[in-house]
């Protein structure tokens, strides 16, 4: 075995170790415990990017150890260029929302509980993403939504947490559970968990069985992804949360969704059969698209707005990944990474903006521009991204998934009409920015500074934002690569 | 001689076991201690002399002397079984465990001289029925253990809630025996014999109806819908650890049962293979949704044994309806884990009552504070009952999920939904509950004076529902060794 086939589960290894030795520590106070969290974290961070160069040669690595023979499961990770972009994604993600904790009040209690379960949420995405086998995918699909559920129902905001996260658990595990039926159609059908070795066999089910099995794979997906009428789950487990962890849910968990329907119905099945779901996948974008954004508008709680903004986010990203194109699925891997990234910022200034002035009304909160530049700048930088314009990220992606809508010939008047939609992110993303920074100044008695732990990497991830959205070429380079394996392999 | 002897073994052991415990006991009057410890003794002998014979399994399955006993009017037939012993190495494992509980549970109680026997004789009864091959000994068997379980289940008769759960449940399960004894009586006027070994040719609606009697019968005893209103009633007032030995083992352990007898009387493997899926829906449905509004802790764990009494009968259904052996091995797999999870509930829920003097669910808030270690048991209980990953209910559910898909057939997946629709209302039932021990104790909570918080929780209490749920754990993480050890005993199995 290669040394770097060797150094693959540590990705996953090492959270676990930052998990037991968190557990075992119970004394450590939370900056203690955020150490060994960000550590762990870091070197689940590093590992992929000292992979980096070995994946430029092979295209894939894969580390396989068997775990229970006689069910022909094995404890198998893979990393290829696909998996590699949304692994990033979440490890970023979570280690920003680490150490965005350190300046919030989440966690002071049992702070060592909140940074392993930080960790094995995290672990829950990065194991799904590099898994090879469909019961340790499952198993970490699943982790990942105990860990979130736990965090909620631990250190989420009031009583109604309990019912929020029973909810949330709830309506996720259904669309776990149709993922689930045809996971284990194509493991009894094919008689080994392996997946890459299901690859080949495919094309012998039955095609009203594909068919069956497309269908629930896009409406399972699409329930982690919040897709309009599935998306009920997702304001109330936003708004409840911790805000750390609303910013791992929103920037990262969402994305999950999109991995899932790349690596399954995208990679299984062929073009011809999944095109009559073309039309389909691009309405259910439109809709959530339009509605995510009306919603955004009419809510009146910042954090709120914020996370109906996902739910229309996500549709750009159906309505890419329905176009079956190309550019289209490239536009939809890079809105995921600038969705992420623009997000996380989003909600880190939401996360202040509770912080300094206690309150959650958009219509109480006003004119704070003047009194926090800094914090005027990040969000003005976050909204002007959201709303897509150049050269921050999302223009980049959106003009692609635009540009895939034009391409796959399926109904150019849904790209306009999803083109036009996107006015509606422009409208409630200045109501956002105007109504908070602009106008009537609040009283005078509120802090002077916003905390700096808070500060730090907000600006951080508004830097990152900006240099992202200029160098787009690497971001495009990984996101085709990561396409070799769509569709058997045609682009 | 040998082969005959080891068969019979265990259950001389149990039986003879059990009189010579409550001898001493009635005449050195000792302690409830000392007296469960002598039965675990007893049950671990027996344990032995069943892992002797499952390691025979081959040369006893195999060879046609493996008998004891004779086949004339009115002789005891005993045949070993691969599927009896392995139900039975359950059965006596979770006893053991129960046993040692009650070495602190019964400390209150004045009576624990009987308590130890009558374990020891149900498992004696439930093993007998296993084994024996002429049905009317097989109905006096199924009688002694019924007695034996009513006992227990009325043990604390100075509670009148108690006395009416043992009553209830005599009087269903007589009704249920009554109901096999019916059966004799047909299938004595077909054939004139009431050995199942004889009862091999063609056979006519005697033998059906006498089918028909038993099924019926062990569908009542195993809580099958309509069956099962009985459930709830008797081990929501049974004490905690008889509860988790009849919902967890004894009754479920019926659902094996039935399936011998009636094939052997001519029920086609489709028909019964149709009832049991049919009605396994029914009570996957009944016990998830009845589960939901339930506020009395042990009621709750009924509730949701009669959905897992479903779960059962679906993986068995399949083996039956489609002729898999893999769905056999799923319904043993699960019948294995629901044993250990369900006896981990109802002990760890137990503890709860034992300290607190209370079922109610509501007055568990924040009860996590107080005994960290019983919630965390109480909590892989739950968890592995709600099928999260990496807890033995998680593999259970993915074995059943994989033979429903593997018969790729339109009933089998149909059921498959409702199997899917309960275990997701059944989380709205696991998941409160098992929150609930971790939020913060109502503020000004009125806190009855019959409450007692101890300093530490005994060990004997503890020992067993730590021991159960790391089984949990270890064979949802590692349940390869299990499936094997579980495939082999339905390789050598004869139904």
């Amino acid at each position: 075995m290669e040394y770097y086939e060797m150094l693959l589960p540590g990705i996953t290894v090492v959270p676990i170790i930052g998990v037991v030795v968190l557990l075992i520590w119970r004394k450590a106070n939370k900056k203690q415990a955020a150490i060994i969290g960000i550590l762990s974290e870091s070197v689940a961070l590093v590992i992929p990017l000292v992979l980096l160069s070995v994946l430029r040669r092979n295209e894939y690595i894969v580390f396989s150890l068997p775990w229970i023979p006689n069910m022909g499961v094995s404890f198998r990770l893979s990393l290829n260029w696909l998996s590699l972009t949304f692994l990033m994604t979440e490890v970023i993600v979570t280690l920003v929302a680490m150490v965005y904790s350190l300046g919030e009040k989440t966690g002071e209690k049992h702070s060592n509980y909140y940074y392993a379960l930080l960790l094995l949420f995290s672990l829950g995405m990065s194991g799904t993403t590099l898994s090879d086998d469909v019961f340790l995918f499952y198993i970490f699909w699943e982790l990942m939504l105990v860990a979130s559920v736990l965090l909620i129902l631990v250190w989420g905001h009031g009583e109604i947490r309990f019912k929020v996260a029973l909810k949330y658990f709830i309506f996720t595990h259904l669309g776990s559970l149709m993922v689930l039926v045809c996971l284990i159609t194509m493991y009894v059908n094919f008689g080994t968990a392996n997946m890459t070795e299901w690859m080949a066999q495919v094309s012998s089910l039955p095609v009203n069985m594909q068919v069956f099995m497309i269908i629930f794979f896009l409406i399972g997906f699409s329930v982690k992804m919040a897709i309009f009428p599935l998306h009920i789950w997702l304001p109330d487990a936003h708004t409840v949360a911790p805000m750390p962890v609303t910013i791992i849910l929103a920037a990262a968990m969402l994305s999950m969704g999109t991995y899932g329907i790349l690596r399954f119905p995208f990679t299984f099945f062929t073009l011809e059969r999944l095109q009559p779901f073309a039309i389909w996948m691009m309405l259910a974008g439109l809709v959530s698209e339009v509605y995510g954004a009306l919603m955004a508008l009419a809510e009146k709680d910042i954090k709120r707005i914020v996370a109906f903004s996902s739910v229309s986010q996500m549709g750009y990203i159906l309505f890419g990944l329905g176009t079956l194109t190309m550019r289209g699925m490239q536009g939809a891997i890079m809105h995921v990474v600038y969705h992420a990234i623009i997000k996380g910022l989003l909600f880190m200034v939401v996360g202040i903006l509770i912080a300094i002035t206690n309150e959650r009304d958009i219509e109480k909160i006003s004119g704070l521009g003047f009194k926090f530049p800094a914090l005027c700048i990040s969000a003005a930088i976050g909204v002007l991204g959201i709303s897509g314009m150049p050269p921050l990220g999302i223009f980049n992606s959106e003009w692609m998934i635009f540009a895939g809508g034009f391409d796959s010939g399926v109904s150019i008047a849904l790209t306009v009409m999803t083109l036009i939609g996107s006015l509606l992110t422009v409208i409630y993303a200045l109501r956002f920015f105007g109504s908070i920074f602009f106008g009537k100044r609040l009283p005078e008695d509120l802090p002077k500074k916003a905390p700096l732990a808070l500060v730090i990497p907000t600006m951080a991830v508004t830097i990152f934002l900006i240099i992202e959205g200029l160098i787009p070429g690497p971001m495009l380079t990984w996101a085709t690569k990561g396409l070799a394996g769509i569709f058997g392999g045609i682009f | 001689m040998s082969g005959m002897l080891a068969i019979v073994l265990p259950v001389a052991i149990l039986i003879g076991g059990a009189f010579i415990i409550y001898v001493l006991a009635r005449l050195f009057n000792l302690n409830n201690r000392v007296e469960a410890i002598l039965t675990v003794v007893v049950l671990a002998i027996a344990l032995m002399a069943l892992v002797n014979n499952y390691h025979q399994i081959e040369e006893l399955a195999t060879n046609p002397d493996a008998v004891f006993g004779d086949f004339s009017p009115g002789g005891i037939v005993l045949i070993p079984s691969a599927l009896g012993i392995f139900i039975m190495i359950i059965s006596i494992i979770v006893s053991i465990m129960i046993t040692v509980y009650s070495g602190e549970y019964l400390m209150r109680d004045s009576r624990y001289l009987n308590y130890y026997p009558l374990i020891l004789l149900t498992q004696a009864g439930l093993m007998g029925m296993f084994l024996s091959n002429n049905l009317f000994n097989l109905l006096l068997l199924t009688e002694l253990s019924t007695v034996a379980a009513s006992s227990l289940i009325a043990f604390r008769f100075n509670q009148h809630i108690a006395i009416r759960a043992g009553f209830k449940y005599l009087i269903m399960n007589s009704l249920g025996t009554m109901m096999m004894l019916l059966g004799i009586y047909f299938l004595y006027r077909s054939t004139g014999d009431v050995h199942l070994f004889h009862i091999l040719s063609a056979p006519d609606n005697l033998t059906r109806i006498a089918a028909g009697c038993f099924l019926l019968g062990f569908s009542l005893k195993a809580g099958v819908f309509p069956l099962h209103t009985w459930v709830p009633d008797v081990y929501g007032h049974a004490p905690s650890a008889i509860g988790g030995l009849l919902a967890g083992v004894f009754s479920k352990s019926m659902l094996f049962i039935l399936p011998v007898i009636c094939l052997r009387l001519g029920m086609t493997y489709e028909e019964l293979g149709t009832y049991l899926m049919v009605f396994a829906c029914f009570n996957m449905l009944v016990g998830s949704v009845r589960m939901l509004g339930e506020n009395l802790l042990r009621r709750f764990l009924s509730f949701s044994s009669i959905a897992q009494t479903g779960y059962l009968m679906f993986g068995l259904g399949i083996g039956f309806y489609y002729n898999l052996d893999e769905a056999f091995s799923a319904g043993l797999f699960l019948f294995m884990v629901i044993a250990i999870m369900k006896c981990l509930g109802f002990l760890a829920s137990g503890i709860y009552q034992f300290y607190f003097r209370t079922q109610d669910i509501t007055q568990l808030q924040g009860e996590a504070h107080r005994m960290p270690l019983v919630a965390l048991c109480f909590s892989v209980a739950l968890a592995g009952l709600a099928g999260i990953p990496l807890l033995a209910g998680f593999t259970g559910k993915w074995i059943i999920f994989s033979v429903a898909l593997m018969t790729g057939d339109l009933f089998a997946i149909i059921c498959l939904a409702i199997f899917l629709l309960t275990t997701l209302i059944s989380l709205g039932g696991y998941l409160p509950l098992l929150v609930r021990q971790y939020q913060k104790p109502n503020e000004g909570e009125q806190v009855d004076a019959d409450r007692q918080f101890p300093e530490r929780v005994s060990g004997w209490l503890v020992a067993p529902i730590v021991i159960l749920a790391i089984l949990v754990i270890l064979i949802g993480v590692f349940p390869g060794p299990w499936v094997s050890l579980i495939d082999y005993v339905v390789g050598w199995m004869v139904i």
